[in-house]
């Protein structure tokens, strides 16, 4: 196990080293010159040429890249050129706020999907069936701008129920999470469902009723557990999504995320900014794939990564 | 000198609004609608505004910023000058007296005692003198305040009251500056004492000092209480009204609406045109406008393009443009619509002027393009041997209906046009390489001063490329004219020849919008920003 892990760490290095070359290449490729945008548009051209000697942006790409990576490697993430403050102090001010909403989003969409998809599959083909697929398929083709537009429009505007734009309190948090669950959960509700309908089907659970067994039991200690690694996946793959900051529903809730900064960073070509924030996301993506495949094995034990290749 | 027009007077130059809109200073109000509100019961203290702007600062050292912190660095501030709002004369504020010497370059300012600084140290010369150095200090790296102070040469401080400057050389639009909170007084013992956190602790000497800056949540500022100096045009000399202050930004322009309905905020600003209808006819709001200063809208021509060498192709450009439909399409009929390069809120603009501006004429327009020799070919366009009028459009989101808009009105003679929209920052590179046909642009900026940046032949803005020796000495003088009257005759002259070679066609001067609720009174928009020296809160 211990070597497997160390296995995945050295490729998540691998693989974090090609998403910085390819953010790299990709923002000096793009129109827009950081310098401009600091300097305004009446800059000289030697205001400009020294700022950008004091940048390193004259030199090659290569070495730029060199000189980036080399600071990466011992923990700098390099400077701000919109704030001139360390990227890794504003990524670390941001990180509270998107962990708080991904959290809570997630509490969101697991309470709410996988009770729905349980339920649709216990009452397979009933109405209530119809009901949450239904609710489920709408809500997988919401746009989750357009679902937090109108949440604000209806508990904040109308109903004044919720502040926004507020802070990062509780009670701000509640309607951004609801509106990133609820798009998370309609995704899970589905996956459950067809997992538990499957697993429903099975011998061992019509064996466990014909024993006697409460029907929650055997929904959720017998059949449950068996669909809970697709689902395990899909959540952790979503909570690191989460982690990332959700882009957009950031934007809609004004949320002082990492989202917004990496839209900030864009908008105004800070070029450290938004290699930082683009590591720093993918670096979160690899640990937690990484994490989901440890849990893998703690909640199957059939599966094995010690085993040899063709044991497995 | 050529180096010296670029850094002699700066002005954030827009089309990059939504940056730099706020670094304009003094606003002529004679034009635009109330810039004050109502008043009716008696203005008692306490409670906290909160206002929203589109953006957050970057930092709020006011010399290391760049355009969008203005707002968060405005409250802190003071300045040396202030520009009435009934003359547009410029008098003294944390000065008490200031002259002007015969040549125009030696300014001798007395400053006002008994002023203190947020930190406690008391407001002299010296202040003045550490502040205007350091931004000028090539060591500092200033932005924005180290553009706009460029025209000092030295500043010298002999007295505690007395400030001395000397200029480069005579520069009238200096005393835009210096009526701007862009060159408020900072507090070197704040700065030397903060070091790299100075940008997140700074210390001003206006109305409001700074509390907290929560990343993401807003600016707090808490009231003065030994703040004694506000400008004259304020009800209340003294410490505001209200407890605090909390300035946040909320780019989604729907937000921000939403959040003034949800009573989040007070006050919304940079309202979306569309909006501003609805809460005209609600008690609850009150709208606030003002017609923006500098230039207006303009639809510039590369005149380095062989085609725009031609005065008949670009007299026709200026015909072929519906001023009056683009304002009721795009800013649902809220601007004016423009005769010359300057808005009317403008010191130098003159109704007179109106009368050689060019009439929406599309026949005359198809004239004057067959005349050029650019004829309709079989396909209707219009073509010169054997190249058509095919023009390249570079534009930005923020205009794309009025690009549009204009393709069809010149589509209508015949002159094919191809919009290229990028984004802010990438606009900007390209434009300013000169790689477009045509574009659009618009800059705010109050003081005449901003056309020669646009117009003159090294001025940094001139992306048309003008070159022309008579607007050149115009532009030159204007800058240097003291007195008033003539001043404004020769900015007139300036427009005059401007038209007259219709080197780029003026489309429309549009509003800037803010809505507040009207639970918060005493709001004055008179300069840049609205300001809450006189706020209060009425519940």
């Amino acid at each position: 196990m211990k070597q497997y892990i160390i296995k995945r760490l050295i490729s998540g290095v691998i693989v974090l080293f090609g998403l910085s070359v390819f953010t790299f290449m990709l923002i000096h490729f793009i129109p827009g010159d950081p310098v401009r945008i600091m300097l305004g548009q009446r800059a000289t051209v030697e205001q400009i040429e020294t700022l950008r000697e004091e940048l390193g942006l004259n030199k090659p790409l290569v070495v730029q890249y060199l000189d980036y990576a080399s600071g990466v490697v011992k923990g700098d993430l390099g400077t701000s050129l919109k704030t001139g403050r360390p990227v890794s102090t504003e990524i670390a001010e941001r990180f509270p706020a998107t962990a708080k909403m991904a959290v809570a989003s997630l509490g969101v969409a697991v309470v709410v999907g996988i009770g729905l998809g349980v339920l649709a599959a216990r009452f397979k083909d009933t109405f209530l069936d119809g009901l949450i697929m239904t609710f489920s398929t709408f809500g997988m083709a919401l746009p989750g701008f357009w679902l937090g537009l109108l949440v604000i429009l209806v508990f904040s505007v109308h109903l004044g129920w919720f502040p926004i734009a507020g802070g990062t309190g509780f009670m701000d948090i509640v309607l951004p999470a609801v509106t990133l669950g609820t798009l998370t959960a309609t995704a899970l509700s589905r996956l459950t469902r067809a997992g538990m309908v499957e697993v429903l089907s099975n011998d061992y659970i019509r064996t466990a009723r014909a024993k006697g067994m409460g029907e929650r039991i055997v929904l959720l200690r017998h059949a449950f557990r068996n669909v809970m690694i697709p689902i395990v996946a899909v959540i952790g793959l979503e909570f690191a999504g989460l982690l990332g900051g959700a882009v957009i529903v950031e934007q809609v809730f004004n949320w002082p995320g990492i989202g917004t900064l990496a839209i900030q960073a864009i908008s105004s070509r800070d070029f450290p900014m938004i290699q930082g924030t683009t590591l720093f996301i993918g670096a979160i993506y690899v640990l937690v794939v990484i994490l989901i495949d440890v849990l893998y094995a703690i909640l199957d034990p059939r599966i094995d990564y010690t085993a040899k290749r063709e044991g497995a | 000198m050529k180096k010296n027009i670029r850094r002699t007077s700066s002005i954030v130059l827009g089309g990059f609004v939504t940056l730099s809109m706020f670094l304009v200073v003094g606003c002529g109000t004679q034009n635009t609608a109330p810039a004050e509100q109502g008043e009716s019961a008696k203005p008692k203290p306490g409670g906290t505004i909160t206002v929203a702007y589109a953006y957050e600062p970057d930092t709020l050292d006011t010399h290391m910023s760049v355009g969008a912190a203005v707002v968060y660095t405005w409250p802190l501030g003071g300045s040396l000058l202030y520009k009435d709002p009934a003359t547009n004369e410029y008098k003294p504020s944390l000065a008490s007296d200031y002259k002007i010497s015969e040549d125009g370059k030696t300014w001798t300012f007395t400053i006002r005692s008994g002023i203190t600084l947020h930190d406690g140290t008391p407001l002299t010369a010296k202040t003045f003198k550490e502040t205007f150095e350091r931004a000028l200090n090539p060591q500092t790296k200033a932005k924005t305040t180290a553009e706009i102070l460029a025209p000092i040469k030295s500043v010298s401080a002999p007295d505690e009251q007395t400030l001395v400057l000397e200029l480069h050389e005579p520069t009238t639009a200096f005393l835009e500056t210096l009526a701007s909170y862009l060159s408020q007084p900072l507090s070197l013992k704040a700065i030397e004492k903060a070091g790299e956190d100075y940008g997140r602790n700074p210390v001003g000497v206006g109305p409001w000092k700074f509390e907290s800056w929560k990343t993401g949540e807003g600016v707090t500022y808490v009231r003065n209480e030994a703040f004694q100096w506000g400008e004259p045009y304020y009800e209340n000399q003294g410490p505001p009204r209200a407890d605090k202050l909390i300035i946040k930004g909320i780019a989604d322009s729907q937000l921000r609406m939403s959040a003034l309905e949800s009573g989040a905020i007070d006050v919304a600003t940079e309202v979306p045109v569309k909006e501003v209808k609805n809460y005209r006819s609600n008690p609850k709001y009150q709208v606030m406008e003002r017609l923006r200063p500098g230039v207006g809208l303009l639809l510039e021509m590369n005149l380095s393009r062989p085609e725009f060498q031609n005065i008949q192709v670009r007299k026709a450009l200026n015909m072929l443009v519906n001023k009056e439909a683009i304002i009721q399409a795009v800013l649902q009929g809220e601007g004016e619509v423009s005769h010359t390069p300057l808005s009317p809120s403008t010191f130098g603009y003159d109704k007179s002027l109106e009368k050689y501006g060019y009439e929406y004429n599309v026949n005359e327009a198809k004239k004057l393009l067959d005349d050029a020799g650019w004829k309709r070919n079989g396909s209707g366009m219009r073509e010169k041997d054997g190249k058509t009028l095919s023009l390249n459009m570079l534009t930005t989101a923020d205009v794309d209906k009025q690009a549009q808009l204009l393709q069809a009105m010149l589509g209508e003679a015949g002159i094919n046009i191809l919009i290229q929209k990028l984004d802010m920052a990438g606009y900007m590179q390209e434009v300013i390489k000169g790689n477009f046909d045509v574009t659009l642009i618009s800059g705010e900026y109050d003081d005449p001063d901003i056309l020669t940046f646009y117009f003159h032949s090294s001025g940094a803005y001139n992306l048309s490329g003008v070159k022309d020796d008579q607007l050149d000495a115009l532009l030159l003088k204007g800058r240097t004219t003291i007195q008033t009257d003539a001043r404004k005759q020769v900015y007139m002259d300036v427009q005059k020849r401007l038209i007259e070679q219709a080197y780029v066609v003026p489309i429309y001067n549009d509003k800037s919008f803010a809505v507040i609720n009207s639970r918060v009174k005493g709001v004055k928009w008179t300069s840049v920003l609205p300001t809450y020296n006189d706020s209060w809160i009425a519940d």
